[in-house]
């Protein structure tokens, strides 16, 4: 502003109107004041910047405090000031003027509004960039946080699901010498009625605890097992005898009526993923007596048009329609509130059935009873290997006496193995571990060799495959507490005849023990 | 009997709220759109200190700059206090204020300066740190101000002010 530039000379004329242009554009207005600031002259327009030629003091005021604290006896220049109107000026204090003032204002409105266009642009993209550049740094942290709760929630669940998993399957083993000695306690004859009192209460809760201790197994395991379906032929007539076995002796003991019955109306054995449907059957069937206290327990099963059919029918206190879709989530409050339990069974029935591809229905109200009503579609498609041994009858009247060489760690079970199997008459030798068992078995190899696979040291499958490699012919019968197809295969694979898992009981090894039986 | 007068500058990075506090203070007014400002506007407004008396403050309004360039170091002749403002979302604004308080010195070497850190109402979002604000507070005033919600800013006006009249 203040620089001082050579001019070059122009002609009159030029100069003439170069000078009309500048003051048009300018529109200068100049104001003089006396020493005491009140203003003597005026020359131009004092409306074009907001002054009000009646109040000249608050003009010469306004003014005045713009060159507050300068010397004023110099010339000053501010650019851009803002005027009373909003306008922008040029202000100059022409410095020899005394022994008053001289205020000069050119109009600076246009050149204003160009600059702040031109910066307006350039400031906030500068604060739109440093916010964008704070947003991302806040979202990467964001996510990192996100990520690592993630994984922790992630390990969490793991930890969660391989505990459940790790307790519910450790359940079984004692499960099974539970079960077994109450059978054994079941079969000896002389029993007061106290006693029998005692032992049907023991094989309820131990029934219960067994069907808990599988659905937290299923609960914890929906996370990781893939929802494929493991078809295989079922005999439903076997599998009613099992509900059957299992249900009746605590529905008598609460005084209810328990029926249940298979119809099959449909030529084609029934394919089906069996440990899901007996899963389903054994939840509805259990909460269904548990939530009775009189009249009884219905179930009927039919297999027809490639379907299978299950409704269980019950006289208990019933669902309100309200809470009807409440009770097939896990850890429900309205079954928690009508009695003890996890509220699981339900929950898990749902999501077996959705996994079959089939459909549920409850019918309910308050007081009324329940009915569950399912349809399960078969898998008729997809061709299943017959289990060994299952579709055979088993041989009777064979007058050798068989040998059966049991596998197992654990004294408990192995006392009741040797006692059941000498009930069906082998003749039974026992080791605890695979290395004894393959030296055992090639020694004098037995009818049937009954090993479990959790063993100290080899398992029970490594055992079974040498075994086979060394040319065993006999027949071999699998124990195992893992209830899964792969497991299944798995020893199967490795050359065993059957897979049972545990808990056993005595009708299912008998079963076992005669299809073992050959009849060559 | 016209009140003495003091020439006060607003001195700040861009977009701190320089003219947004002075509306605040001036006028009680409060604008969301940020509009940038070129050249200075001026305000006064008078201040009663009780007893020292009345007091003018001549409150000019300068572009926010990161850098006093010789224009608005011709801005500041003349100027007894300074109003250093940084916005408490953008940390970098309070090393500018303080860069602009370092750089005026040699044109106002005795100016009264109080610094006010502004945007209070969004102080979950500040980047300043109560422990960086105690470290400065020990070398001049600092006020935590919202021009949004006015918090703070007669109070730092006041305490120029009552500095100027010292
Ligand atoms: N939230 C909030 N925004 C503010 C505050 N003060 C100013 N702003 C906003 O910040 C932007 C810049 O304000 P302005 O006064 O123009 O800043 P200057 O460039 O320093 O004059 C504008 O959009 C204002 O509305 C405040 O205290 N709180
Ligand atoms: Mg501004």
């Amino acid at each position: 502003m203040s620089e001082k530039h050579e001019m070059p000379t122009f002609s009159a004329g030029v100069e003439h109107h170069v000078a009309q242009f500048l003051f048009e554009r300018a529109q200068p207005l100049l104001l003089q004041f006396d020493e005491n600031w009140q203003l003597v002259n005026l020359h131009g327009d004092p409306a074009r910047f907001g002054f009000d030629p009646d109040h000249a003091d608050a003009a010469a005021r306004q003014l005045r405090d713009l060159f507050l604290g300068m010397p004023l006896d110099e010339t000053i220049d501010l650019p851009f000031v803002h005027m009373p109107n909003g306008r922008s000026a040029h202000v100059h204090l022409l410095g020899d003027s005394e022994p008053g003032f001289q205020v000069l204002l050119l109009d600076a409105q246009g050149e204003h509004d160009r600059q702040q266009a031109q910066q307006q642009v350039g400031n906030e993209a500068a604060l739109i960039s440093g916010q964008k550049s704070k947003a991302i740094a806040q979202l990467r942290q964001i996510r990192s946080e996100l990520e690592r709760q993630r994984m922790r929630l992630a390990e969490a669940n793991a930890l969660k699901n391989a505990l459940i998993a790790t307790l519910s399957h450790d359940f079984r083993t004692p499960l099974t010498s539970i079960f077994g000695y109450l059978h054994l306690l079941d079969t000896q004859a002389s029993q007061s009625a106290s006693v029998r009192h005692a032992l049907r209460a023991l094989r309820r809760n131990s029934n219960y605890l067994f069907t808990l201790a599988e659905n937290l197994l299923e609960y914890a395991r929906a996370d990781t097992r893939s929802s494929m379906l493991e078809p295989v032929r079922v005999d439903l007539a076997h599998l009613v005898e099992d509900l059957e076995g299992m249900f009746q002796p605590l529905a008598a003991d609460q005084g209810l009526e328990f029926t249940i019955g298979v119809e099959l109306l449909d030529a084609q054995t029934p394919v089906l993923d069996e440990l899901r449907l007996r899963q389903i059957l054994v939840n509805l069937i259990a909460n269904a007596v548990r939530y009775t206290k009189k009249g009884g327990v219905g179930v009927a099963l039919r297999w027809q048009d490639g379907a299978l059919s299950i409704e269980v029918r019950d006289s208990g206190i019933g669902i309100a329609e309200e809470l009807h879709e409440q009770v097939f989530v896990a850890f429900n409050r309205v079954r928690q509130a009508a009695g003890s339990g996890a509220g699981l069974g339900l929950s898990i029935v749902k999501r077996l059935v959705s996994q079959m591809h089939g459909s549920i229905d409850l019918q309910s109200r308050l007081g009324e009873g329940s009915c569950f009503h399912i349809v399960l579609p078969g898998l008729a498609s997809v061709v299943a290997a017959p289990q060994a041994g299952t579709d055979e009858t088993p041989a009777l009247g064979s007058s050798r006496i068989r040998s059966v060489l049991v596998v197992d760690d654990d004294p408990d079970i192995c006392y009741l193995l040797d006692a059941w199997l000498s009930d069906l008459g082998f003749r039974v030798r026992i080791v605890g571990d695979a290395g004894a068992a393959v030296e055992s078995a090639l020694a004098d190899p037995p009818d049937v060799l009954l090993v479990d696979v959790e063993l100290p040291g080899l398992s029970g499958n490594t055992a079974v495959f040498r075994l086979r490699a060394k040319g065993y012919r006999g027949h071999i019968v699998t124990l195992s507490a893992t209830p899964t197809e792969e497991a299944r295969k798995v020893a199967l694979n490795a050359g065993a005849d059957q897979y049972l898992t545990k808990p056993i009981n005595i009708e299912v090894l008998a079963r076992a023990m005669q299809a073992a039986t050959p009849r060559r | 009997m016209t009140a003495p007068a003091r020439k006060v500058c607003m001195l700040g990075d861009f977009g701190v709220g320089k003219t947004s506090l002075v509306a605040r203070y001036m006028r009680n007014t409060f604008s969301d759109t940020y509009l940038t400002t070129v050249g200075v506007k001026v305000d006064s407004k008078e201040v009663d200190l009780g007893e020292p008396g009345v007091l003018k403050l001549v409150v000019w309004d300068i572009a926010g700059r990161s850098v006093l360039d010789a224009l608005n170091m011709s801005y500041l002749r003349g100027a007894s206090g300074l109003l250093l403002v940084a916005d408490g979302t953008r940390e970098a604004s309070l090393r500018t204020a303080i860069d602009l308080l370092l750089q005026s010195r040699s044109v106002l070497a005795d100016a009264e300066a109080v610094l006010i850190i502004n945007k209070l109402d969004l102080v979950e979002r500040w980047e300043v740190g109560p422990s960086t604000l105690a470290g400065l507070r020990q070398t001049m005033p600092v006020i935590e101000t919202s021009a949004l919600s006015g918090d703070g800013v007669e109070q730092a006006f006041l305490e120029l002010a009552k500095r100027l009249a010292r």
